[in-house]
């Protein structure tokens, strides 16, 4: 698992896994819920519960499943909702190719990744082949 | 007497090697016997307690043994139950209904899970071959999270009801997840889509009403060909 450091400064709210689809059915209900007590508006809600169900579904469907860690705390200078997703998975070959719209080595959309991207304020993808997927997203006001 | 002297001392050994190894064999309710009263009876009797001892003992866990395994079963059980309860809510949440002629609705409530998207397709399906119905609504009002799964979902749904002659309209998409929908990237301008679920009902009893219209004129060509 690729661990991406935390900011000391981030306070943990949750940490869950994710192995079944009821598993993600609960984390993004979590994630929405944190979003609405940080005092974010329904369209940034949805936003942020989108982009982590996409990230949340990858890990079920190509790593089997993996960790979610819900932090908040200051991000680049904001008050931000921090979700960071890591899998033991077969990692990502070509990151450019995966985060293209469109590409999919499924029967998804491939909409998936790009898609999450410009839903949150700050996106980070870091992935080896062999060593699993991590996704952090944060999202602020 | 002679402290040393033990009566029989050669059978009642054999007797308590005979006691031991029925013991071991599993038959607790055995104990030695003694007819004397000599060194040898302060063994008989210790063992006699021992085989005590070990008969509470065994008697305990096995009840212990027994109440695991009920409460294993129970559990069980339970579990059984929701499933069952999950299955049923599935079927619940994705009634297909005519509500008015050539009208389907189905109210999609809850989350999409694959499984629960299978059956509800599979549910709309069936109904508009059964009924012959030509539109169906689709609301998802009541659908917190429309991601790519779903909307891809939907897609599906749409062309296999299409290609059965039947037009989706998707209705009950809220301003949040419309935007949403337009970050992800995707494109769902081939669905027919309406704010609400009334107004998806208006849209579509006015085809009604054109087709029946429709239907009137075909009516009038029937009934005068035959002339
Ligand atoms: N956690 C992961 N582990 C391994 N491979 C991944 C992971 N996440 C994504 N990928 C790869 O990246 C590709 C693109 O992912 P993306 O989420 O954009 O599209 P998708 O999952 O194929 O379809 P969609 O998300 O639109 O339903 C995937 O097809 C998969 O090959
Ligand atoms: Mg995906």
């Amino acid at each position: 698992m690729i661990e991406l450091v935390s900011d000391p400064g981030w306070e943990l709210l949750e940490e869950l896994n994710i192995e079944t689809e009821f598993d993600i059915v609960k984390a993004r209900q979590s994630v929405r819920q944190y979003a609405k007590d940080a005092g974010m508006g329904i369209v940034d809600q949805t936003r942020i519960t989108t982009a982590v169900s996409e990230l949340f579904r990858n890990m079920y469907m190509y790593a089997g499943g993996g960790v979610v860690r819900i932090q908040k705390g200051m991000y680049e200078g904001h008050p931000a909702l921090v979700i960071t997703c890591m899998d033991n998975g077969p990692g990502i070959d070509d990151i450019t190719l995966a985060m293209q719209d469109g590409y999919t080595s499924g029967q998804g959309m491939g909409y998936g990744l790009p898609g999450a991207k410009r839903l949150v304020d700050d996106f980070v993808l870091q992935s080896e082949p062999g060593q699993g997927t991590s996704v952090r997203v944060a999202k602020w006001k | 007497m002679n402290s040393t002297t033990i009566t029989n001392a050669k059978e009642r050994i054999e007797h308590i090697e005979d006691i031991l190894s029925s013991v071991a064999a599993g038959d607790l309710d055995l104990r030695i016997e003694s007819e004397f009263e000599d060194d040898l009876t302060g063994v008989e009797q210790a063992i006699n307690l021992l085989i005590d001892d070990l008969t509470h003992e065994l008697k305990k866990s096995l009840k212990l043994k027994q109440e695991m395994e009920e409460k294993l079963m129970k559990i069980q059980e339970q579990q059984k139950t929701i499933l069952q309860q999950q299955e049923d809510l599935m079927e619940l949440s994705s009634p297909v209904s005519k509500v008015w002629e050539n009208i389907l609705i189905l109210p999609v409530i809850g989350t999409l899970d694959s499984q629960r998207t299978q059956i509800m397709m599979e549910n709309l399906l069936q109904k508009i071959v059964t009924t012959g119905c030509t539109t169906a609504i689709l609301d998802i009002t009541g659908v917190p999270t429309v991601d790519t799964q779903v909307a891809n979902h939907l897609l599906k749904t749409v062309t296999a009801a299409r290609l059965l002659g039947a037009e989706c309209i998707v209705s009950g998409i809220s301003p949040a997840i419309a935007q949403t929908i337009v970050h992800l990237g995707i494109n769902l301008s081939n669905i027919l889509t309406k704010a609400t679920l009334q107004d998806a009902m208006i849209y579509a009893l006015r085809k009604n009403e054109q087709l029946i219209n429709g239907k009137v004129v075909l009516n009038q060509i029937d009934t005068d060909e035959p002339k």
